[in-house]
């Protein structure tokens, strides 16, 4: 993974530096340094994300692939703020403020972020789902000649979509309007509707009550930039771990389903007018935008992909719908034109979301990894003392 | 229903071909049931009508497949017999008549039937599917459709089939649970008890074990499945399957007291609670292990008759729910500092998440969550290892000034051993557990000593037993420190002697610590038992004896009363004192103290006797011998059996009773 080979190479570079630093005894000014050139990195990758194009299938903004990379750059970030923690830390410093608050935070607030990830796992589980009934559609509506047989079961197909797409929102109208309007089957009724609207089951559950929404609410309290004099040192580094963590969390869970969204704030503590955060700051405004636009109406994420899907199905079941043979050659062949952009989509799903499912897990196993090294850290600082559990 | 009517006149099934009014059909139970003013004969003659009619018909149309499938050149628009029209309008009739009939009851009525209307399903998707290689003029196109709109109907019909048969807990909701709203199931917060089934009050047809299925209904499904496999329908028909399972897997979870927890809230419990959730746990995953998964497996490979879509069905259920199971470990992870004591729980879960891979292993289509699940078993193993170094440390930082009264067994001695013996219940997952551990450390501190290779006897090469030695080597050295708390040097060995002896017992008592600490280290441990009981009889007993030297009672010649009566008064003191102190000390091992007691006897008082009958004489009888001669040699050894009793001091009673139970 990109991630590894990034944090190895730059941990190289400081933990060189830093042996320079202690033969020398002057770690103060190198320190500031490193930070300088940790936020630059920071920087950089954000641009290279929020640069991202709105409408190119390959690597589109929020895109499958476009999440990748965004997590590529959370462990690439991850590692290196974290050795740079690890290696900056002594033990003066860890017992004594504002340290002896902030890193015990950090901890609680990785737990907090591993919720989260299990979330997203599950969320993706969800997605995959929309991408085999998608494919069912696909299937159906590539047929030729085209009938009145795959024409009821691309719409079928559609139609469970749609209801697996929009789960979210426990007792939404959304549901409720979907299934009323494009209800199917020969007699109506609840024995016709589809089986797939089930995935409120348990295994979709991080637990019971558990709510990202609030989980994000709580990650960013007392997440501020730090003042005066502390605002150069690791308080500052622990800062930019939070932000980062909070950030990348936040996209998961606009990007793709999660349990309980109702309220997610759209509001992060971004500090403005600070060099490093401006591409921060800007992915942030162009998301935040788009879920308030699609909050309200109810949706599974605005991960490209779902967006597209949701886009092509709704008309495509407007299309099947109205179908009648032997159809119209027009509404044919936009469908035609549709259906080859559906099938883009599941391609880049089948492609995209296996590899992203374990990029979630590293990204959780990373951050388990890196709470015991700070753990570790905190114990022999204060092995004596530290009560056994 | 014209058109079903008009079906009905072409092309009907025999058994049921009598014509039926609107009413009969939709009151389908009726139907079989034979009317009972109809005239038999009359029956049997339209049925064989039927029956050849049907026959005909369906010879036709295996023609017309056959002659489609062998059709060299797919440009030339095949004919298509008005024979093929007909067995279209009789399939779609068929499927409204099972149409009217309850979901997942629709089929087993009538075996043959059944077969009928399968085989017709399968000729449909023949049809549809060697049509769609021709190219079609319009009104062979109009055919088409029309066969691919009914097959499509009965796809819907055999997929709301096999979703009501397979959505078990659905239809046992439907039973009884439904009507209280809320789903027993969902609210129950502590069915902790396995057996404890949502479906017990089901009629008997629930009452088997999961996954809950009838052998006919498996049969039903397998059908339906292999059906809407042969005409295309797999994704629609895996997709339902994979949702119901997981949803079923869920309820039977659920079933079984099983939730999920996040990781905040489980690092926020107590242990107690964790503890609780740490069986619950181990309890669903060997139940996943042993019961849930093979099973799963079997119900896939029983629907599925295509041994790849059943593996891969299999594969994607265990690999979802595993992943989710692993969770918990994980959260259990977070928590970095358990006290030595919890070891036993987390090798609990390192032998469960063992048996998970060993059952993943034997399936090849769930063999990616090896890499997972293992990450997670040796994140356990680690956090064993690290629990169990805290004992290493707890043993090096026991540094209390204050000597055990009466040179008993300490307490850290016993709670050690107590500790160790337990952990050797566990030796073989401990072995595999520093195995890794000391791999992934590079093995460069603890390269097994006396590696004889192929030896299977040779426990020494073990990596737990070394782990285990240097513990056991950490208390000598502590016992031995402690030792020197004493200030008598005879109460010092004494309290060698218990710890030493107390470890010995335990290891011999314990065919797993023994196998593991080797012959050589009991060896050790007795002769160094055997050199601190001489040095116990040297310091205590070696001046009494010197009381009793023959030599140098004689003055001149002659023995000295004056110098014999010191020695009685000395002997006496002497040996009151000894006897006073140590019928104090404390000798715990009922072996231990008798031998001592016996060799203790056996050097003072046949020198006491001899030095009574040579000397007693020389002292005047009556007074003086009553005087100097306190006792008698029978009773020295009495009161020599009364010695590390631990009576005098009753401190000694009260001894360390909550760790000399320790398991």
């Amino acid at each position: 993974m990109t991630g590894t080979d990034n944090q190895s190479s730059f941990l190289g570079r400081i933990s060189i530096r830093r042996n320079q630093v202690n033969a020398m005894d002057g770690s103060h000014e190198q320190e500031i340094e490193d930070l300088d050139v940790f936020q630059k990195q920071v920087s950089d990758r954000f641009a290279d994300l929020l640069s991202a194009p709105d409408d190119s299938p390959a690597d589109a903004f929020l895109s499958i692939s476009w999440i990748r990379k965004l997590l590529d750059v959370f462990l690439s970030c991850e590692a290196e703020s974290k050795g740079m923690l690890l290696m900056g830390c002594d033990a003066a410093q860890i017992s004594k403020s504002p340290l002896d608050r902030l890193i015990p935070e950090i901890l609680d607030r990785v737990v907090k972020a591993l919720d989260i990830c299990n979330a997203v796992a599950n969320g993706l589980e969800l997605v995959r789902h929309c991408q085999r009934l998608a494919e069912i559609a696909v299937l159906a509506l590539e047929q030729k000649p085209f009938g009145e047989g795959p024409a009821r079961r691309a719409k079928k197909a559609l139609v469970s979509l749609m209801l697996a797409m929009h789960l979210d929102d426990k007792e939404s109208s959304v549901q409720k309007t979907t299934e009323r309007s494009w209800s199917f089957g020969r007699r109506g009724g609840n024995k016709d509707r589809p089986p797939f609207g089930h995935y409120k089951s348990l295994s979709w559950q991080v637990a019971k009550n558990w709510s990202a929404a609030k989980q994000i609410h709580a990650m960013t309290m007392n997440v501020v930039p730090p003042r005066g004099p502390e605002a150069s040192g690791l308080p500052s580094l622990v800062f930019i771990m939070n932000l980062i963590m909070v950030f990348v969390m936040w996209v998961l869970i606009t990007a793709i389903p999660c349990q309980e969204r109702n309220g997610l704030t759209t509001h992060l503590p971004i500090p403005k007018n600070v060099n490093w955060t401006q591409s921060l700051a800007g992915l942030h405004d162009k998301i935040g935008d788009e879920w308030k636009k699609k909050e309200k109406k109810g949706m599974a994420g605005l991960l490209f992909e779902l967006q597209k899907m949701e886009k092509l199905g709704q008309s495509l079941i407007e299309f099947t719908d109205s179908f009648q043979y032997p159809g119209e050659k027009d509404k044919a062949e936009e469908a035609a034109k549709q259906v080859a952009e559906l099938a883009e989509v599941c391609r880049r799903m089948e492609e995209g979301l296996v590899p992203l499912q374990m990029l979630t897990r590293e990204v959780f196993h990373r951050l388990v990894k890196s709470r015991n090294e700070i753990l570790d850290l905190l114990d022999q600082t204060a092995k004596s003392s530290s009560p056994v559990v | 229903m014209e058109k079903i009517l008009n079906a009905e006149k072409s092309g009907s099934f025999p058994r049921f071909g009598r014509r039926r009014s609107k009413l009969e059909t939709s009151s389908f139970k009726l139907e079989n049931f034979k009317p009972k003013e109809a005239d038999e004969n009359q029956i049997t003659r339209s049925n064989l009508e039927h029956g050849v009619k049907r026959d005909h018909m369906l010879e036709q149309v295996d023609q017309f497949i056959e002659n489609l499938a062998s059709a060299r050149d797919k440009s030339i628009t095949p004919e298509i017999p008005d024979l093929v029209e007909q067995f279209l309008k009789m399939v779609d009739y068929r499927i409204g008549t099972y149409e009217m009939r309850e979901a997942s009851v629709m089929f087993g009525q009538n075996q043959e039937e059944d077969s009928m209307f399968f085989e017709a399903v399968n000729r449909l998707s023949k049809i549809v599917s060697n049509l769609d290689e021709f190219i079609l003029d319009s009104e062979t196109n109009g055919c088409f459709n029309r066969a691919g709109s009914i097959l499509h109907h009965a796809m819907s019909l055999l997929e709301n089939e096999f979703v009501a048969l397979l959505d078990v807990w659905k239809r046992s909701c439907n039973v009884n649970i439904m009507d209280s709203k809320t789903p027993k199931i969902m609210d129950s917060k502590t069915p902790k008890t396995p057996k404890q089934s949502v479906f017990d009050s089901n009629p008997p047809e629930m009452e088997i074990e999961f996954p809950y299925f009838t052998s006919e209904s498996i049969s039903v499904m397998n059908r339906v499945a292999t059906a809407m496999i042969f005409a295309g329908y797999q994704p629609e028909c895996c997709v339902a399957y994979t949702s119901l399972r997981l949803k079923a897997l869920d309820a039977e979870f659920c079933n079984q007291g099983y939730e999920n927890i996040n990781m905040e809230e489980f690092q926020r419990m107590e242990w107690a609670s964790q503890e609780r959730e740490i069986e619950n746990w181990i309890h669903i995953v060997n139940y996943c292990t042993a019961n849930l998964f093979p099973v799963e497996r079997q119900l896939c490979n029983s629907i599925f008759e295509h041994a790849s879509t059943a593996q891969r069905l299999f594969g994607d259920l265990a690999t979802s729910l595993t992943i989710k199971l692993l969770n918990f470990p994980n959260a259990l992870l977070l928590i970095k500092q358990y006290s030595t004591e919890k070891l036993f729980k987390f090798l609990d879960i390192y032998e469960t998440l063992c048996e998970l891979i060993s059952g993943i292993g034997n399936d090849l289509s769930a063999k990616d969550l090896i890499p997972d699940t293992s990450i997670t078993q040796r994140r356990i193993g680690e956090a064993a290892v690290s629990i169990f170094c805290e004992l290493e440390n707890s043993i090096k930082s026991d540094n209390g000034r204050i000597p055990v009264a009466n040179g008993a067994v300490h307490p850290l001695t016993r709670y050690t051993m107590n500790y160790l013996k337990y952990a050797c219940e566990y030796k073989d997952t401990l072995e595999q557990v520093f195995r890794q551990h000391n791999e992934t450390e590079g093995s460069t501190e603890q390269e097994p000593k006396n590696a004889t290779e192929g030896n299977g006897e040779s426990i020494s090469t073990s990596h737990f037993a070394t782990q285990l030695r240097l513990v056991m080597d950490l208390l000598d050295a502590n016992i031995d420190m402690k030792s020197n708390l004493y200030k008598e040097p005879s109460l010092r060995y004494i309290f060698l002697m218990n710890n030493g002896r107390y470890m010995l017992q335990k290891v011999k008592s314990s065919t797993d610590i023994f196998k593991v600490t080797g012959d050589d280290w009991s060896r050790k441990r007795s002769s160094d038992l055997r050199q601190y009981h001489k040095n116990y009889q040297r310091e205590t007993w070696s001046k009494v004896l010197q009381c009793m030297s023959h030599e140098g009672l004689q003055v001149n010649g002659k023995v000295s009363k004056s110098i014999l009566k010191e020695r009685f008064k000395s002997f006496n003191a002497m040996f009151d004192e000894i006897h006073k102190t140590q019928c104090g000390w404390m000798v715990s091992d009922e072996q231990l103290k008798s031998e001592l007691r016996v060799s203790i006897s056996a050097v003072v008082i046949p020198a006491y006797r001899s030095f009574l009958g040579r000397f007693s004489s020389h002292l005047d009888t009556g007074k003086q011998q009553q005087k100097y001669i306190k006792y008698q040699a029978e009773e020295i050894e009495g009161l020599i059996d009364e010695l590390f009793e631990g009576t005098v001091t009753s401190m000694g009673r009260r001894r360390h009773i909550h760790l000399s139970h320790g398991k």
